[in-house]
């Protein structure tokens, strides 16, 4: 009886059946259904996680992308997921993995993931999106780098997004990047996140 | 008649006088039944409780990182006076123009998600033919698919 237990244990546990039955495909043609599904049976059997490679699948397809570009990002969105999680560690969360890959996309190098791993406790997506986000908006990674490894050791994830908005708009008045990072990064123990008040109703926020 | 009675009363007395014979290894056998060990109980209840409890850390993970679902509302907005219809798309509604329709108010276009942690790529597809970044987002810097799209990062606990 109790091997029949672990038996359906097993079953409620174990991963889900191939995802090449994804009803969600049938959104693209059948040639690149079949090749992003092959890409999707690799990356399972290696650990990764397909969910980002599904819905890149799926932007492609609403976005009216040619099959050979979806099928293009989806490998390149799989490799890099694998550097990701070399970097990052084998218990890197999907959220983490895919703010891992944009951070790699920016220009932080492997190590910089592995720094901000030993530097900070708890999930990293945030960090890590800062990170590219940080990037994307002008500031060179290795500044980006600096300034999230050093506030990531004390700084919670509300921290760090209005360090990001801080950022952002001192490059909008005019301000050099670079110096706009360093100059929030020095001022950091003075972020407070916006909305603690405790009493009032919590309100949708913004991206 | 009460001479009768006496009579029997003393027959039941006498018998019950007599000493009764008792075989000698009667005690050796009922202490041999006592001592012999007992065939295994088969109670189920602890078998089915710790096969609720293995079900239930199945189910549950706590060694996975990501068991930790807490979703927040954002609140995406698109100015966009002269436009007929704005559906917001991204990774958190399988890219389906159709998941969600945004309302809008004077030519404002606003709608509201709920978002467990994570890092997403979105944008608005505006009359169903144009798309559009979120001008109050970061971008996506490396857009595969040749229109703008932007992103959004929701924080875990504590955030």
């Amino acid at each position: 009886m109790m091997l029949a237990l672990l038996l359906v244990a097993a079953q409620v546990g174990a991963p889900a059946p191939a995802l090449i039955q994804d009803p969600r495909l049938d959104r693209l043609d059948p040639d690149t259904r079949v090749q992003v599904s092959t890409v999707l049976d690799s990356a399972r059997r290696v650990g990764l996680p397909t969910e980002p490679l599904i819905q890149r699948a799926l932007e492609g397809a609403t976005k009216a992308a040619p099959g050979s570009r979806i099928v293009a990002a989806v490998r390149r969105l799989s490799a890099d997921l694998r550097v990701a999680r070399i970097a990052l560690g084998g218990e890197a969360s999907a959220p983490e993995l895919e703010a891992g890959v944009a951070a790699l996309r920016a220009g932080a190098r492997p190590q910089v993931l592995a720094n901000l791993r030993s530097a900070r406790r708890g999930l990293l997506t945030v960090a890590l999106s800062v990170l590219a986000d940080l990037v994307a908006s002008g500031v060179p990674a290795d500044s980006a780098a600096v300034a999230v490894l050093a506030l990531a050791p004390q700084a919670r994830d509300a921290d760090l997004v209005e360090f990001r908005r801080a950022v952002e708009r001192d490059i909008a008045l005019g301000a050099p990047p670079g110096a706009a990072t360093s100059v929030r990064v020095n001022a950091g123990a003075n972020v407070q996140s916006a909305g603690s008040n405790p009493g009032a109703q919590p309100r949708p926020r913004r991206p | 008649m009460f001479e009768h009675e006496d009579d029997v009363v003393q027959r039941v007395i006498e018998q019950l006088r007599r000493p009764v014979a008792i075989d000698p290894a009667l005690d050796a056998r009922v202490m041999e039944v006592i001592a012999a060990p007992r065939p295994p109980t088969r109670a189920i209840w602890p078998w089915l409780a710790a096969a609720a409890v293995l079900v239930s850390l199945i189910m549950w993970r706590p060694w996975s990182r990501s068991f930790r679902v807490e979703a927040a509302a954002f609140q995406f907005v698109l100015v966009a006076p002269h436009a007929n219809s704005v559906s917001l798309v991204g990774d958190f509604n399988d890219w389906d123009p159709k998941r969600s329709p945004m309302r809008t108010a004077n030519g404002i276009w606003a709608t509201v998600v709920q978002l467990a942690p994570g890092r997403y790529r979105y944008a608005f597809l505006v009359n169903g033919v144009e798309w559009r970044a979120d001008p109050g987002a970061p971008a996506v810097p490396d857009d595969e698919f040749g229109t703008p799209s932007s992103v959004v990062t929701v924080g875990g606990r504590g955030s």
